[in-house]
């Protein structure tokens, strides 16, 4: 796996998410990609129960490009803390329901096709919040190489010439942090989370 | 749509059909016996004439083991009890978070404990995660051994030894070894409980494998 950055895609007034994939399966088609099937991220949240002191929240990501991992976000404060297991710590969530209780409503998913061109991957993902339709993410990796420094430009360009010039395109916040570090998939991971906050807190129209 | 392009199964699909199959190993048969210092030599030489992994010797372990407890907020269960197991001879090993139910005793025809159990790898700062998450630390140890299997059944032969506090070495908690014989199987599948009676029968009168009572034990420790 490479370095990977997460980007909103504007969806433009009067039109529809599916407009705006078919609009980029277009422009990445004719750059001379080819499907490879398609791809899913979920994301749920499970609150402490009131009793346990100051609120915290768990958030259970999975992701389709690594199918046997669960990956484990706690929320505490200022503090991230993550864990990656196997399938089996979903399991483990219902046991601690007494503690920790999902927000069913809040459940997130970005999905989509998922294409190759050379050594991009890049994956057209729509938003949907509980059915609901909230936004376009467009997944780009470059997969021989893990450290983000060496390689920004690079994404930079690629995005810049799939979403066209006028779309702005920043490091993402969590890799700023980590720009020299090995890339590994919970970078990935946290980049969704950071999109899915947005959306869920309304931040972002869609 | 071609079948390769299809969308793929959520998370939560995945599991709910594995539960559904009931292909889940959550549920673990156990015996459990000790054999003093002395006599664990004859015990580890029976054991290589009656498992499978005999070639290559009996593996060792070296684990350390953290217990800990997350209180119920109403106060109205027990509270949950999860174990977290690093290996200390492998480093890079994925650490082993585990809970484990109640164990049921059954009456006396059932040869084994029975008790849920979910065992789970994880990578990540994981001690960190529980304790962020309500968790507090109730005992730790580390264990040292050997494994052996014989078909599914797992056997290990260890002993048992407390944290130092400085860089003393471990001092062991008894002058014994302690023997489990252990499976780990979905629901259902007493049939194994038979097979692993009439294994431990095997192993007397080495090591008298039984249905350990914890509570019982924990009432004879205050009278």
């Amino acid at each position: 796996m490479g370095v990977t950055v997460l980007q909103q895609f504007h969806v433009p007034e009067n039109k529809t998410g599916t407009y705006v994939i078919e609009l980029l399966t277009k422009r990445i088609l004719a750059l001379g990609a080819t499907q490879q099937g398609q791809f899913l991220v979920d994301c749920e949240s499970y609150l402490s129960h009131p009793q346990m002191g100051t609120t915290k929240t768990v958030h259970i990501l999975h992701n389709s490009e690594q199918p046997a991992s669960v990956f484990s976000i706690l929320e505490s404060g200022t503090k991230n803390i993550h864990v990656i297991a196997d399938g089996l710590f979903d399991l483990l969530m219902m046991k601690l329901s007494q503690h920790y209780t999902s927000k069913k409503q809040t459940k997130i998913e970005s999905k989509g096709p998922r294409f190759e061109l050379g050594d991009f991957c890049v994956k057209l993902g729509s938003v949907t919040m509980n059915q609901n339709f909230k936004g376009v993410l467009i997944e780009v990796e470059y997969r021989p190489c893990v450290m983000a420094n060496a390689v920004w430009g690079l994404l930079r360009e690629f995005l810049q010439g799939l979403l066209g010039p006028s779309v702005p395109v920043q490091p993402p916040q969590h890799l700023l942090s980590r720009m020299n570090e090995i890339y590994t998939p919970i970078d990935t991971i946290y980049q969704y989370l950071e999109h899915f906050s947005a959306y869920r807190k309304g931040l972002r129209s869609a | 749509m071609s079948a390769v392009n299809a969308a793929p199964i959520t998370a939560t699909d995945s599991l709910s059909q594995a539960l559904k199959a009931n292909i889940i190993p959550n549920q673990e048969y156990l015996l459990q016996g000790s054999v003093l210092d002395s006599a664990v030599e004859v015990l580890l030489h029976r054991l290589r004439g009656l498992c499978d992994n005999v070639d290559a010797g009996p593996e060792t372990f070296d684990d350390q083991e953290v217990c800990f407890s997350l209180r119920d907020p109403n106060q109205q269960a027990a509270p949950l009890m999860l174990r977290v197991r690093k290996a200390l001879d492998a480093r890079d090993m994925p650490y082993q978070l585990r809970y484990i139910g109640q164990p049921d005793l059954g009456d006396k025809n059932r040869p084994t404990v029975v008790r849920s159990s979910l065992d789970i790898a994880c990578s990540g700062m994981l001690i960190e995660f529980l304790n962020e998450l309500g968790c507090r630390i109730e005992f730790e140890y580390s264990v040292k051994g050997y494994m052996f299997r014989k078909g599914r059944m797992k056997i290990t032969v260890a002993k048992v030894f407390k944290i130092p506090q400085s860089s003393m070495p471990p001092e062991p908690i008894s002058q014994s070894y302690l023997v489990e014989l252990s499976v780990l199987a979905p629901q259902g599948q007493d049939a194994i409980g038979e097979d692993m009676r009439a294994f431990a029968d095997q192993l007397r009168p080495l090591v008298q494998l039984d249905k350990i009572d914890y509570k019982r034990l924990g009432h004879m420790a205050v009278t």
